[in-house]
């Protein structure tokens, strides 16, 4: 299985390498769980029945001061494991972004790009952005990108709304947008795109109250009917855990609560990540 | 009088386990040079636990499964709720009372600077929400 969705922002060996990591955390990211060992990390796959994540780094130093986690970390954790797969994360409205996205693919070996509207306090249709999307469309690489509700203090809800990436998904069709949070609470928003265009996947890691499996119990028979997912966008959904906000291993159960068959288990448990994280 | 106090860091693996940290404590103990007092094992979590219980086993798996029972995990909780302190979703209320009603601290005596304990007795380490690096105190008082 692959998580398609967690964020290294809890790494002990990391407290003191790098100075403002702690902050980024605790103030920018908003978690107050204890650092971990890297070994934790591990233990949480294994538990979860994970084989590979995605790491996904924000870089809001514009926004928020600090990243959370940096390219350059994100790279450090691959070269530890093979488990590890690394995104990158740019700035869009810096100067040379689209270049600095290139040299993290090219250079950096990493796998796809992360953004953050939210977080990195960017509207997604500002046509200053679209340099960075041209990029990864030309790297031939996905694109997962936050929608719906942030975690994150002082970050304004309508940046994650889904719609708002309408005219990007329009522009460039063969880059893969995958709306991370399945959009939550813009669920059929986020539903619609990915059932109108080829190119927009969409993310399990969503959690904004109850537990997991009644949250998903909620959303995906509720709010939307499961049978959308079993029969129009099995192979448009990606299991994502946003681990460590999330447990891998309770989204695991969660995702695994829902009335859906074995064949589409496996493409949102493995099949449809490892499709779009493979290079064209 | 002798007050001594170790942190000290154990990695559990799993989501619930149990792990006999008694050959740790009587270390601490031998190491203190407290010819005579009192040991204290504690915890520093509150989904997790110390417990003693005669060290077999059937026993541990007892433990956990019936703890499991008491307080299943798809339990309706209170506890389900964002915490905003943590910016995240509180989901693992039945870790909190199996920490709750499993203890989470030990005290044996403490003679001619050994642990003095029953010969069946084991102290463990209880995981209820792991897998995670965690901490426990033993704190040794005494002359």
């Amino acid at each position: 299985m692959i998580d398609f969705h967690t964020h290294p922002v809890l790494i002990q060996e990391f407290v003191e390498k790098y100075p403002d990591y702690e902050r980024a955390a605790r103030q920018v990211f908003n978690i107050g769980n204890n650092f971990q060992p890297l070994e934790t990390f591990f233990l949480q796959m294994d538990v979860a029945g994970i084989e590979r994540a995605v790491l996904a780094p924000i870089d809001c130093r514009r926004a928020r001061k600090n990243a959370v986690s940096s390219n350059e970390q994100v790279v450090e954790l691959c070269r530890r494991s093979d488990r590890f797969i690394g995104f990158a994360s740019v700035d869009p409205l810096r100067k040379g972004a689209a270049r600095e996205l290139e040299n993290a693919i090219k250079t950096m070996e990493l796998k796809g790009l992360k953004l953050d509207p939210s977080l990195q306090d960017f509207h997604p249709g500002d046509r200053r952005v679209f340099a960075v999307y041209e990029a990864a469309a030309a790297l031939g690489i996905p694109l997962l990108i936050h929608t719906g509700m942030s975690w994150a203090p002082e970050t304004p809800l309508e940046l994650g709304h889904p719609l708002l990436l309408e005219p990007a998904i329009r522009r460039w069709p063969t880059l893969s947008f995958v709306l991370a949070h399945f959009g939550w609470p813009w669920v059929w928003e986020a539903t619609a795109l990915a059932l109108k265009y080829p190119n927009v996947y969409l993310d399990t890691s969503c959690l904004y109250y109850d537990s997991p499996k009644e949250f998903f119990q909620f959303v995906f028979s509720k709010q939307i009917p499961t049978t959308v997912i079993e029969r129009s966008l099995r192979n448009k959904v990606v299991f994502g855990s946003n681990y460590p906000r999330v447990e891998m291993r309770n989204m695991v159960h969660a995702v695994k609560s829902l009335v859906l068959t074995e064949g589409c288990l496996n493409k949102i448990f493995k099949e449809n990540a490892e499709r779009l994280l493979s290079t064209p | 009088m002798i007050i001594k106090l170790e942190r000290i860091r154990i990695q559990t693996r799993k989501s619930e386990e149990v792990i006999d940290i008694t050959p740790r404590v009587e270390e601490a103990v031998e190491k203190s040079g407290i010819k005579n007092g009192l040991v204290n094992v504690l915890t520093s979590h509150t989904s997790s636990g110390v417990l003693v219980t005669e060290g077999i086993p059937c026993l541990e798996e007892d433990i956990l499964t019936h703890f499991s029972r008491l307080f299943p995990e798809d339990e309706d909780y209170h506890h389900r709720r964002y915490l905003d302190y943590d910016g995240r979703l509180g989901f693992n209320a039945d870790a909190h009372l199996k920490s709750v009603i499993g203890g989470i601290s030990c005290m044996f005596p403490i003679e001619n600077g050994k642990l003095v304990k029953g010969s069946r007795q084991t102290i463990y380490f209880m995981e209820y929400d792991g897998p995670l690096e965690r901490t426990y105190f033993v704190q040794l008082l005494g002359e």
